[in-house]
């Protein structure tokens, strides 16, 4: 039983312009309840435009998307019952807070789908613990006047309050310090964890991908050019290289060694995995 | 030593908004940038590298203590042109910084500026799109470019006003791994031809390929050497909230777990050739 059965989706920006360009050519693909998802390809793949697809914000040109038995393209679709599904947190989210106060910013969700103000506050405490923030501290101050890292996380806060089953990160993040980046990325992972719901995150950065995903969709052209475990995906590096993406920094790493001749059987993702690959060889005598 | 920065007791003051505090985003720093070098700053969000590298062309003028770009003081507003133009800045998202519709225009911007002649901005237009490989792209649309792309043409934007010096503030931040590695290849090959480099960077894996590394916390350098002898403080690098490159990492916890590394690796390069020629001499006793 699949949560997310996308089939056959296309999608043509500008059809009949000079600048007619296909974003998605009949991209298929199933998400299992719970899966960790993570979607790799260079700038311009039809990543963005895959992911707006699923929350319904574009249309397909043809094919389907069904989420939990319900087919979101279908036209008698109340965009309200896709998004109470379906939450989207957009590259640099901070930059979309509005309201005057961090509790009133993260109830806006929450209100605008018919939650009576108490349920709204009670989702408001929920989600402002589960990004790691302080309610009795943060909930009355200005959103404007935190931190970067803490605005990105009422940001993200104001998308896991209305408890979507599913929730899709774009580049959560982009431009944090290696601190700031770790952190979110647990978060990430406590969501997951307590929601059970699927994450579906796109990102750059293909060590974060190899530690966290259990499926990697990769894409290219506006094709779905490979599909499969971390393990599977990052195997084919002559490919992932063809496509101009990289492998995780431990998998290159290790490639770089076996280029040198040494003999390694195992295919690490990670930095513990190389670790525990050069402890092994260098403790050989 | 020719020095083409010097920044002597520099203090950076402002009101905080929420609470009408003074903070000092950048608290009495002194650093000499030599001529043709190329230095990385890293620190966390909020550590003043921002701070630090807008006082440098005067977008933002000292609290305390003094800048001096080429010998003219930052404060000094008769000189602010010629700073400027001998320091230019590439900032973090490229489309914030592109102004014409079409990328040679938007490299002749800054040159117009100056009030050069046509003839001569024609050839350093074409001569800084050439050196970001970004000739052939003259005729387009910014907005139809890759991010790395767009990120060159800003690049090649300041390049058109003859800098000695650029800095760069987290340009690859917003970029895929092939655009960091577009911008990277750019910034090495000005450096060689002679243009100071001063990059803000969040990714240690750029900070390594620097000749010289400053860490910042706090509004202070509390590590400033070659990236070998900065990055050899693992413990306090972490404490602060920051990484260090992969290798050096790995090398960090295999000589933790009783393996003897030589402490003068660096690079990936460095690591694998230690392993390969240790393999060796394990090999050539069976």
């Amino acid at each position: 039983m699949y949560l997310i059965e996308v089939k056959n989706l296309t999608h043509i920006y500008s059809e009949g312009m000079p600048y007619q360009t296909s974003a998605l050519t009949d991209v298929s693909f199933n998400v299992k309840p719970g899966e960790f998802v993570g979607i790799i390809g260079h700038t311009g793949s039809g990543k963005s435009t895959l992911i707006q697809h699923l929350n319904g914000l574009l249309k397909p040109k043809s094919g389907k998307i069904i989420i939990d038995n319900v087919d979101i393209t279908s036209k008698d679709i109340k965009m309200r019952d896709i998004r109470r599904k379906i939450g989207l947190v957009f590259q640099y989210p901070e930059y979309q807070l509005f309201e005057e106060t961090v509790h009133k910013d993260i109830a806006f969700g929450p209100l605008n789908l018919g939650l009576s103000q108490e349920e709204a506050d009670m989702r408001v405490k929920e989600a402002i613990s589960l990004v790691g923030l302080d309610y009795e501290e943060i909930a009355l101050r200005s959103p404007f006047e935190l931190s970067g890292g803490q605005k990105r996380r009422v940001a993200i806060a104001g998308v896991i309050a209305m408890k979507p089953q599913v929730l899709i990160l774009d580049e959560p993040t982009a431009g944090l310090d290696p601190k700031a980046h770790s952190d979110i990325l647990k978060m990430v992972e406590k969501i997951h964890k307590t929601e059970g719901n699927v994450i579906i995150l796109v990102s750059h950065n293909m060590g974060d991908i190899a530690a966290l995903a259990d499926k990697v969709l990769v894409m290219d052209g506006g094709r779905l050019a490979l599909c499969g475990s971390p393990e599977d995906v990052f195997s084919k590096e002559d490919l992932l290289k063809s496509l101009g993406l990289a492998l995780p920094p431990a998998a290159e790493f290790i490639s770089k060694l076996k280029g040198k001749g040494i003999n390694i059987s195992s295919k690490p993702l990670t930095v513990e995995e190389v670790e525990n690959e050069l402890y092994n060889i260098l403790n050989n005598n | 030593m020719d020095n083409i920065i010097k920044i002597e007791n520099l203090i950076f003051e402002y009101k905080r908004e929420e609470d009408n505090e003074i903070v000092k985003a950048v608290n009495d720093i002194s650093i000499d940038i030599e001529r043709g070098s190329f230095v990385a700053i890293i620190g966390k969000n909020g550590s003043g590298k921002s701070t630090l590298a807008k006082n440098l062309n005067a977008l933002l003028l000292p609290s305390g203590g003094a800048v001096y770009v080429n010998g003219n003081n930052t404060s000094d507003e008769t000189k602010t042109w010629d700073i400027r133009q001998s320091a230019g800045m590439v900032f973090q998202n490229p489309d914030n910084q592109l102004v014409s519709s079409i990328v040679e225009d938007d490299v002749a911007f800054g040159p117009e500026n100056l009030g050069i002649e046509p003839t001569e901005i024609r050839q350093r237009v074409d001569m800084s799109l050439n050196a970001v490989n970004m000739y052939e792209q003259r005729k387009k649309a910014p907005h139809l470019l890759s991010g790395g792309q767009k990120q060159r043409i800003a690049i090649a934007g300041v390049v058109a006003m003859k800098p000695q010096c650029i800095i760069l503030d987290e340009p690859t931040a917003m970029l895929d791994p092939h655009g960091r590695n577009e911008v990277m290849e750019i910034i090495h090959k000005l450096n060689s031809e002679g243009i100071t480099i001063l990059l803000i960077t969040h990714f240690m894996d750029e900070a390594a390929q620097a000749d010289r590394v400053i860490i910042m916390e706090n509004g202070k350098s509390i590590l400033d050497g070659t990236p070998l002898e900065v990055f050899r403080h693992v413990e306090e690098i972490k404490k602060i909230g920051l990484d260090v490159p992969m290798a050096v990492e790995l090398a960090y916890r295999l000589r933790k777990r009783g393996v003897i590394i030589p402490d003068d690796i660096i690079s990936e390069e460095d690591l694998i050739e230690y392993v390969f020629n240790r393999s060796k001499e394990f090999n050539s006793y069976i």
